[in-house]
């Protein structure tokens, strides 16, 4: 009797055990998909911020043309300065107003003279942004506020970090939780077979013979819980794509090219295979001793 | 396979089961072991499959000396070689009859194409073959016990171990049973140690005879 068709009679005769088995890898596997894929959106935001630095002076109401014009021309003077941008107030609430349009309220109470000017200024350097804030951050009188991608970058890295280390703490737990629960349940099997396990013996299988069923069990458990933790995931983020993509525009928050979808689904099964072998490996060499 | 027995003790906590009992089985003999209930006749017969360890003496089957099987590797090969029909019949409750005896094919590495093939002869000579697909649970004792007797000859053992297999049987399956056990080892030279407390099958067969009283 094949290997195979032992492990499938064993499967068959406890159907509700293995439905708990693989539901519950299937949980952790689909926590640790929605971790992978929201990593993987927060790093494109990430790179798209860190790649186009920029940074943003606000300035004060009631400046008149040729200070605007000496700023300018100051901004001008520094090295490595790709683009200076001036945004009116008029310029300024036509933005506001193209971003609100499908929000009336936003827009009808709002006009040009409570919206600073600004210069936006992009440079091939990042780190002529800092001279430039740390230039005109003490110039009180012209400048209102100043808005360096910095922040944004240091905020995002802060969250990108947390969502990683929370999801490197949460893969690590459910990685366990789905150890104990193929640990249990083939442990169980093991105890309810004991009796096929002796006879099996008695008749000159080896231990490994009657193992089999059981590591290959494990095995399934892990690679079931994978596909089918990786397939919810993936449905709800191809559901939430529109949305998502639409909100974090420009960057592509989340990704079309289905190679890496390939990639993640191939290294989940690979993780439930290594986890379902390796609990189900310790559980027998646990019980099966003799 | 030859079985040897020198000075072979076995001990279960403070009770003595076997006590000091030599002897010496040729290859191809057919040997009777009688004695009352709790004689150690089946202790003898778990010594000889190496489910229990000896406590003393020594062990020799098929030229491997249990003393020196270190590892259960050797015991497996060993037992691959031994068919076995059980008192309580050890057949496995969730598995068709044919299932059962395809189980013990399998495990000797027998060729999974000449398995079905296999099945059909033996379950033929037990006389089973309209039981092939029922479960244990669904057959009397005596269709159990020559389901076992199928499973121990399906593997074409060099010894068979038979332990108590007429307890459940009718005076004709008993003899059936009893003369086809004789037909194996005379014709194949299959070495049989037996179990009974039937001595008229003892006597009508004229076979040696091993007799414990006991553990003696």
């Amino acid at each position: 009797m094949k290997t195979f068709t032992r492990t499938w009679r064993h499967i068959r005769r406890s159907p509700i055990q293995n439905l708990m088995a693989s539901f519950t890898l299937s949980i952790s596997f689909l926590v640790i998909t929605l971790f992978i894929f929201l990593n993987t959106g927060l790093t494109a935001l990430l790179n798209n911020f860190e790649t186009k630095p920029e940074i943003t002076i606000f300035l004060k109401d009631g400046l008149d043309k040729a200070t605007l014009e000496s700023v300018q021309k100051e901004l001008g003077t520094f090295p490595d300065i790709k683009e200076i941008r001036f945004i009116s107030k008029e310029k300024a609430l036509t933005i506001y107003k193209e971003l609100n349009k499908n929000n009336p309220l936003l827009t009808e109470m709002v006009t040009s003279s409570i919206l600073p000017a600004s210069f936006e200024v992009s440079a091939y350097n990042p780190k002529v942004l800092e001279v430039i804030a740390q230039s005109f951050a003490a110039k009180s009188t012209i400048v209102d506020e100043i808005i360096y991608q910095k922040d944004i970058i240091q905020s995002l890295l802060i969250w990108t970090d947390i969502v990683r280390k929370t999801g490197v703490i949460s893969i690590s737990l459910l990685s366990f939780i789905a150890f104990i629960m193929v640990f249990v349940i083939i442990g169980l099997k093991i105890t309810n077979r004991k009796d096929e396990i002796n006879i099996s013996r008695l008749l000159g299988a080896s231990a490994f013979y009657v193992k089999k069923p059981f590591l290959l069990e494990g095995i399934f458990h892990g690679i079931v819980g994978a596909i089918t933790g990786f397939s919810f995931s993936l449905g709800l983020f191809l559901y939430l794509k529109p949305i998502l993509n639409r909100f974090f525009d420009p960057v592509i928050f989340v990704r079309p090219d289905p190679g890496y979808y390939l990639f993640w689904l191939s290294s989940e099964i690979l993780l439930g295979l290594l986890v379902g072998l390796f609990a189900s490996w310790t559980v027998s060499r646990r019980y099966i001793k003799w | 396979m030859d079985v040897v027995f020198d000075s072979v003790s076995k001990s279960y906590g403070p009770i003595t089961a076997l006590k000091e009992i030599s002897f010496e089985i040729k290859k191809g003999d057919f040997v009777f072991v009688v004695g009352a209930s709790g004689s150690g006749k089946s202790t003898l017969i778990k010594l000889i499959l190496r489910q229990v360890k000896l406590s003393t003496g020594r062990i020799i089957v098929g030229g491997s000396d249990y003393l020196k099987l270190k590892s259960f590797h050797n015991i497996d090969k060993l037992r691959r070689k031994i068919g076995v029909i059980f008192q309580d019949f050890q057949l496995i409750s969730d598995l068709t009859i044919e299932e059962n005896i395809a189980l013990g094919l399998d495990i000797v590495n027998f060729d999974p194409h000449l398995i079905p093939s296999n099945i059909d002869v033996v379950l033929k000579k037990v006389k089973l073959s309209n039981r092939r697909f029922l479960f244990p649970s669904q057959l009397s004792g005596g269709e159990l016990q020559r389901a076992c007797l199928a499973r121990a000859l399906s593997i074409d053992p060099e010894l068979i171990l038979a332990d108590e297999p007429t307890g459940n049987l009718d005076s004709v399956n008993a003899w059936n049973l009893i003369k086809l056990l004789k037909d194996i080892n005379e014709k194949q030279g299959t070495t049989i140690i037996m179990t009974t407390h039937h001595l008229d099958f003892v006597k009508s067969l004229e076979k040696n005879v091993i007799t414990l009283s006991k553990g003696s």
